[in-house]
C-alpha cells in the first residue's frame, strides 16, 4: 500500500476511535451530571438517559472497524496454535473473506433498512421524538469500513498475535489486547 | 427440521466459524444472517438483524459497562493504582510469601476500583513479577496470585461482566453486582491462605526479605493517603446504588467522574493519561458491546428455530434432579470457559439456562453469582483462559507457557470450592443484597 495511502486510511481508523471514545467521554460527563443535579432538587436534563441509550450504539459501531484495523476484537486461536505459519496465514484469510461477505451483507440489508423506515415515514416517540432511520446511520459506514479492513486482510492476513503495524509503535505500553 | 438438528447446525457452524478464527462479533453476526434466512423469513428477517443489532444496544442497562472500565483505565494509567501497590508494599511486614501476599491484598482492592480484569492482571504482572521473580520466588508462586486475583475482579463490583450477566439475563443489576462482593472477598481471603500455607511448607518458593524498615506513620502514611480515597469511591457506588439516590448506570458513572477527581487531587492525572484511559476504555468496551449486537438475534433464531424450547423441555421431561440439571449447566460453563470468551459463553447459554432457572424456582441472584464464579475461572482456565494470555504478555520469556498453567491450577481449585459453597449455603451470594436492597 502507498505510503500516503496507509497513513490517510490510518487517519481514518484512528477517527473512528476517536468519535467513539469522545461519545462515551461525553456520556460520561452529561449523566455525571444528571444524576448530581436530580439529587440537589434540580431538573437540568430530561433527556440524558435516553441519549445515552441511542449513543451506545453509536460509540460501539464507530469502535469496531478502529479496533478490527487494531487487531484487536476476541478471536479464538485454536488453529493458529497447531498450523505452521503459513497454512495459519491462509485460515486467517479465509476468515477475513468471510468477515468480508458478513460486513458487505449488513451494509447492503442496513442501507434497505434505513431506506424502508424513512420512506415509510416511522418516528422514535420516547421522551425525544425523532425519524427512527437516524438510529440506523452508523451501521452502514461501519460495516463499510470493517468490510474494507477484512478486504485488506484478505490481500495481506493478520494473525492474533499481530498489530497493525502502524499502531503497534503507540500500544506497546498498554494491556495486550482488549477484553473484558 | 427438528429442533436438535437445528441446534446442532447453529452451534456447529458457530464452532467453526470460532476455529476458523473469525472474530466472536462477526461470528454470532453470521449466524444470524443464516438463521435469519432460514428461520426468519428471509429478506425481512436479514433487515430485522439490523434492527435487532441496534436494539441490542439501545440499552441504559448496558452503559455501566464503559463507566466500570473507565475507573480502573484511569486508576491504570495515572499511576495512582501503583502508589496504592506500594503502600500495601510498605505496610504489609512479616508475612511468609509477603510479595504474593501484598498481589492478592492490592489487587482485592483495585479490584474494588476496575471493572476491567484485564487491566488489573496487567497492573499487578507488570508491577510485582519482575519483583517477585528477582526475590527468588517460585514462577507459579509468582505468578499464580496475580492472575487469580485478576478473575476476582469480574465478582467484585463494579465490575462490566457482572452487568452484561444482569442486562442479558434480566436479573437485577444492583443485586447481582453487590451479591458478588462476599464471595470475592472470601475467594481472596483462602487465596491469602493458600498463599501462607505454601509459603510455610516451602520456604524456597517464596524467600523471605525485608525491605527497608519503616516505622510508625511513615510505614501506614501511603496506606491511609492513596488507599483511602480508592475505599471511598468503592463505597460510593456500592452506597449509590443501593441507598436508591442513583442507578447502576449514574453510580457507574459517578464512580468514572470520582476517580477522575481523586486522581486531579494527588495530581497524576495529565491530558496524556487521560487519553490513554479512554482509549483503552473504548476499546474493551468497545469488543464487549461489538459482541452484544448479535445477542437479540441469536436468541431469537434459538427461539424459532424451536432449539430453546426443544431442549428446555427435553431438559423438563426428563424430570431430572435439580442437582443433576445445576451441575450440568456449572460443568457446560466451566467447559465453555476453557475455550470461549465470558460474552459469548452468556450468548450461547443464557437463552436456555433462564428458563430452566425460573422452571426449578431458583432465586436468580443466587444461580447469578454462580454463573460468574464458572465465568471467573473461565479466565484462568488453559488453554485460552483470557488473562492466562495476559500473563504470558507481562512475564519474561524464559517462563514457559505451561509453567503458566500449572500456577492457576490451586486457584481454579479454590473456585469449585466456592462453587461448592455457594451451592450449599446460597446466602454467602443472597444475604448482602437481600440486607441492603430488600432483595
Amino acid at each position: 500500500m502507498p505510503v500516503r495511502l496507509a497513513t490517510a486510511y490510518a487517519t481514518l481508523m484512528r477517527a473512528c476511535g476517536l468519535v467513539a471514545g469522545v461519545t462515551l467521554a461525553v456520556i460520561t460527563l452529561l449523566v455525571c451530571t444528571d444524576v448530581v443535579g436530580r439529587n440537589l432538587g434540580l431538573v437540568l436534563f430530561t433527556w440524558v438517559n435516553e441519549v445515552t441509550e441511542y449513543a451506545l450504539p453509536v460509540a460501539t459501531l464507530a469502535a469496531a472497524p478502529w479496533l478490527m484495523w487494531r487487531n484487536q476484537h476476541v478471536r479464538l486461536d485454536v488453529l493458529g496454535a497447531l498450523l505452521p505459519p503459513r497454512a495459519q496465514r491462509q485460515v486467517d484469510r479465509v476468515a477475513s473473506a468471510l468477515g468480508l461477505l458478513v460486513s458487505l451483507a449488513l451494509v447492503w440489508y442496513a442501507l434497505r433498512m434505513l431506506l424502508d423506515s424513512r420512506d415509510a415515514g416511522s418516528l422514535v416517540m420516547k421522551g425525544l421524538v425523532f425519524p427512527e432511520w437516524w438510529l440506523y446511520l452508523p451501521v452502514p459506514p461501519c460495516f463499510a469500513l470493517l468490510a474494507l479492513e477484512c478486504a485488506r486482510r484478505v490481500w495481506r492476513p493478520v494473525g492474533l498475535s499481530d498489530l497493525s503495524a502502524a499502531e503497534a509503535a503507540h500500544t506497546q505500553d498498554t494491556a495486550p489486547r482488549a477484553a473484558p | 427440521m427438528t429442533w436438535w438438528q437445528s441446534l446442532l447446525g447453529l452451534f456447529g457452524l458457530l464452532s467453526l466459524l470460532l476455529l476458523v478464527g473469525l472474530p466472536a462479533g462477526f461470528a454470532f453476526l453470521a449466524i444470524n444472517l443464516v438463521g435469519a434466512i432460514v428461520f426468519l423469513g428471509g429478506e425481512a428477517g436479514l433487515m430485522q438483524v439490523v434492527r435487532n443489532g441496534i436494539d441490542s444496544l439501545t440499552n441504559f442497562s448496558l452503559t455501566p459497562i464503559p463507566f466500570f472500565i473507565l475507573m480502573g483505565e484511569v486508576l491504570f494509567h495515572t499511576g495512582l493504582a501503583m502508589k496504592a501497590i506500594d503502600a500495601f508494599d510498605r505496610a504489609i511486614r512479616g508475612v511468609p510469601g509477603r510479595l504474593a501476599v501484598v498481589a492478592i491484598v492490592a489487587g482485592t482492592v483495585f479490584s474494588a476500583i476496575s471493572g476491567s480484569t484485564v487491566a488489573t492482571t496487567a497492573l499487578l504482572g507488570g508491577l510485582l513479577l519482575p519483583e517477585m521473580l528477582k526475590r527468588g520466588y517460585h514462577p507459579r508462586m509468582a505468578m499464580g496470585p496475580i492472575i487469580a486475583i485478576g478473575g476476582v475482579d469480574m465478582l467484585v463490583p463494579p465490575s462490566a461482566l457482572t452487568v452484561l450477566l444482569g442486562s442479558l439475563a434480566g436479573i437485577s443489576i444492583s443485586g447481582l453486582l453487590i451479591a458478588g462482593v462476599v464471595p470475592g472477598f472470601l475467594m481472596a481471603a483462602m487465596f491469602l491462605g493458600w498463599i501462607i500455607w505454601t509459603a510455610r511448607r516451602r520456604p524456597d518458593w517464596a524467600p523471605s526479605f525485608e525491605r527497608e524498615e519503616l516505622h510508625g506513620w511513615a510505614r501506614w502514611r501511603p496506606l491511609v493517603v492513596n488507599v483511602t480515597p480508592l475505599v471511598l469511591i468503592f463505597l460510593l457506588v456500592i452506597v449509590a446504588m443501593s441507598a436508591g439516590w442513583a442507578t447502576p448506570t449514574e453510580s457507574a458513572a459517578l464512580g468514572a467522574l470520582s476517580t477522575v477527581l481523586v486522581c486531579l487531587v494527588y495530581r497524576s492525572l495529565s491530558w496524556r493519561s487521560l487519553v490513554k484511559a479512554i482509549a483503552g476504555t473504548t476499546a474493551i468496551s468497545g469488543v464487549i458491546l461489538f459482541i452484544i449486537l448479535g445477542a437479540t438475534t441469536f436468541s431469537q433464531i434459538l427461539s424459532f428455530s424451536g432449539a430453546t424450547n426443544g431442549l428446555v423441555g427435553m431438559v423438563q421431561q426428563a424430570a431430572l434432579p435439580t442437582w443433576t440439571v445445576l451441575g450440568g449447566m456449572i460443568a457446560i460453563l466451566l467447559f465453555l470457559g476453557c475455550f470461549v470468551d465470558q460474552v459469548s459463553m452468556m450468548l450461547i447459554t443464557l437463552p436456555f439456562f433462564m428458563p430452566l432457572v425460573q422452571h426449578f424456582g431458583w432465586d436468580p441472584l443466587w444461580f447469578g453469582v454462580l454463573y460468574l464464579i464458572c465465568m471467573q475461572m473461565g479466565l484462568l482456565t488453559p488453554p485460552f483462559g483470557l488473562l492466562l494470555f495476559t500473563m504470558r504478555s507481562v512475564a519474561p520469556r524464559e517462563i514457559p507457557t505451561r509453567e503458566i498453567f500449572a500456577s492457576v491450577m490451586p486457584y481454579l481449585l479454590m473456585g469449585l470450592l466456592m462453587i461448592g459453597l455457594v451451592l450449599v449455603f446460597p446466602p454467602v451470594a443472597t444475604a448482602l443484597p437481600g440486607w441492603l436492597l430488600g432483595k
